[in-house]
């Protein structure tokens, strides 16, 4: 695209740009979301303006780490088609939040989706490696078959629970921002690690390009390939449980949100990773905002949740990447 | 440790006082596996241009890699202009070593100029934002492997003989003193064989390099290298000049099958040719 080294400055401006564009359409979600033009009391408008920045900071936090985690996992484990949904990290990150919630205590939720997500990527990772080699097609079967065990132990705690709290589980599994009760605290966690992971993805940039390309062509150039994978999972594994904590799972974002960028920015991290954050973030508002827009033209049936709506988009999108980049990935590997 | 008095970022005029390359007594085994290294002793002189060879599994790469920190030795020592790897701190040990591997293919789509870039890594700070030196490096990459006219194009797009040459040019922005190659010009034709050895010498001339290449082909490395050693169970075999190492009576011993040795009328150089009579 552009044959000119990555500068401080050009980097600055990238960050700014995502950041800028984030901000509008935070904005302009704020805005429409809250429907200022129809309240009369301030006091209405009030609640209107805070339901609608929960439903913002919220849609924000996830999206940006959700995002975050899979392009770590597409640098990471070398294949394009990785995310936290389709490696099943999203699915052990709501059986640990599902059975916290249930059994310990709701409000080590975020701590039992970090570990339900950490035992889910070191499992993948485990199953798919072959004499120092990850295999692409062992390593999307092992998303598959690992999401339809979750899905599995997820119906059996269901079966045991009572119908009130079954209704409850299923509909937080469709992936859900807009909650009744909210959780300003769980946010901020989000918010915190996902920026922290962000901070730290940008440090480690330059290692993901280079084991893209090859992990012995990494460490040859000074990268410590070990420390950069454990760091990386862990962090990616973090966000993403405590993004499941707080939403449920909502797939695709971690597929669709580096590929846009990837086809506008090229294939170098340095740039990907804060694009990625605030993008994923920006994305994830726009998800949001479209169904509490399908909300009037479904009346008087409630608005989709945007995990539905996501994963409609993400699953067309997913076949498009296998007919276009996967020849070439299985090919590579 | 050993009391060291250089200092690991130390320039290359006062590392020269000894070999630049020493191995000693090196042994490896990758984990359950048979000893592939079974106490290997080398030492290749600065601005050497050396072949190393041998037949398949005889620990040639392996000896790339522990050079390069990407493996530990098991016992025996390496240093690299009187270092061991391990005391490197990290990333200089990329800035005086750089790899060209075997075959190179990535996931993503990376361009020319970016993959030479990747080369400045090591020059680089945390955050990897290249400078004008690190710009200045590529370009002078790229244009003495002449690759400058493919740099905006993705290196996937390119032939066997292009790939190679950028990747030759991502070692060389590294800017380093020494340069391992692991079969360079295994999937080339004659022509790409021989750039690229045309290269390499042109290197070690006009750039002080050192130059170690890994290679199957006993008569391009006899035709180009300075010194040739030969390697087999994990020992050497033979080092010196081609003339000394390619011989009938140690080729056949070391790769059990019969050879017959010509000698090249201009240079003098030895070449082996195969006896399918036998």
């Amino acid at each position: 695209m552009t044959l000119q080294p990555l500068s401080a400055r050009r980097y600055a401006c990238t960050v700014l740009f995502w950041l800028a564009l984030w901000l509008l359409v935070a904005a302009a979600a704020l805005v429409l979301g809250a429907r200022v033009w129809v309240w009369e009391s301030s006091a209405q408008l009030g609640d209107a303006l805070r339901d609608a920045l929960y439903g913002v900071a919220t849609a924000s936090v996830v999206g940006g780490a959700l995002a975050l985690a899979g392009l770590a996992f597409q640098a990471l484990l070398r294949n394009p088609l990785a995310s936290p949904y389709i490696l099943g990290v999203s699915g052990g990150a709501s059986l640990g939040v599902i059975l916290s919630s249930l059994f310990v205590s709701v409000l080590l939720q975020p701590i039992f989706g970090f570990l339900g997500a950490l035992v889910t990527v070191g499992t993948v990772y485990t199953i798919a490696q072959r004499r120092g080699r990850l295999e692409p097609y062992t390593l999307l079967l092992s998303g598959v078959i690992l999401n339809a065990f979750y899905a599995a132990l997820i119906m059996l705690t269901m079966s045991l629970v009572k119908p009130e709290t079954r209704g409850d589980i299923a509909y937080w599994m469709m992936g859900n921002v807009s909650r009744f009760d909210l959780q300003w605290g769980l946010v901020g966690l989000v918010a915190v690690l996902a920026v922290g992971a962000a901070v730290v993805f940008a440090f480690l940039a330059k290692g993901f390009n280079l084991i893209a390309v090859g992990e012995e062509t990494a460490g040859a150039l000074g990268v410590r390939v070990d420390r950069v994978r454990h760091v990386t999972f862990v962090v990616a594994s973090l966000v993403t449980g405590a993004a499941v904590a707080l939403t449920g799972p909502i797939g695709f974002v971690g597929l669709i949100v580096p590929h846009l960028l990837r086809m506008l920015l090229g294939p170098d991290h340095r740039r990907l990773v804060p694009a990625s954050f605030f993008f994923g973030a920006t994305f994830l508002v726009l998800a949001n905002l479209a169904t509490g827009l399908l909300e009037g033209a479904v009346a008087p049936f409630p608005p989709p949740p945007v995990g539905v709506l996501t994963a409609m988009c993400g699953g067309p999108f997913f076949v498009y990447l296998l007919r276009t980049r996967w020849r070439r990935t299985a090919e590579v590997q | 440790m050993a009391p060291n008095s250089r200092s690991p970022i130390s320039g290359p005029g006062q590392a020269a006082a000894g070999p630049y390359v020493e191995v000693r007594d090196l042994c490896f085994a990758y984990a359950g596996g048979a000893p592939v290294l079974r106490g290997l002793s080398l030492e290749v002189a600065r601005g050497r241009f050396v072949g190393l060879l041998g037949p398949n599994g005889s620990g040639k790469t392996t000896l790339l890699r522990i050079l390069l920190r990407l493996l530990e030795p098991a016992s025996g020592e390496v240093r690299i202009a009187g270092i061991r790897p391990a005391d490197y701190p990290a990333g200089a040990l990329a800035r005086r070593v750089a790899y060209v591997p075997q075959g190179t293919s990535s996931v993503l789509a990376f361009t020319v100029l970016e993959t030479v870039l990747m080369g400045r890594s090591p020059h680089t700070g945390a955050l990897g934002f290249e400078g004008a030196g690190d710009w200045h490096a590529a370009r002078e990459a790229l244009r003495l492997t002449d690759t400058e006219r493919f740099a905006e194009r993705s290196l996937e797009d390119l032939s066997g003989g292009e790939r190679q040459r950028v990747i030759i040019a991502r070692a060389l922005a590294q800017e380093p003193d020494l340069i391992l190659l692991d079969e360079p010009t295994a999937f080339l034709d004659i022509k790409h064989q021989q750039a690229i050895h045309r290269l390499l010498v042109r290197l070690r001339d006009e750039k002080g390099m050192t130059v170690l290449c890994v290679s199957h082909d006993l008569n391009l490395a006899s035709a180009y290298a300075d010194d040739v050693v030969l390697i087999a169970g994990g020992q050497v075999v033979a080092a010196g000049t081609p003339a000394e190492v390619l011989r009938t009576d140690i080729l056949e011993t070391v790769y059990e099958t019969r050879v017959r040795i010509e000698f090249d009328e201009a240079s003098g150089r030895p070449y082996v040719l195969p006896r399918p009579e036998e």
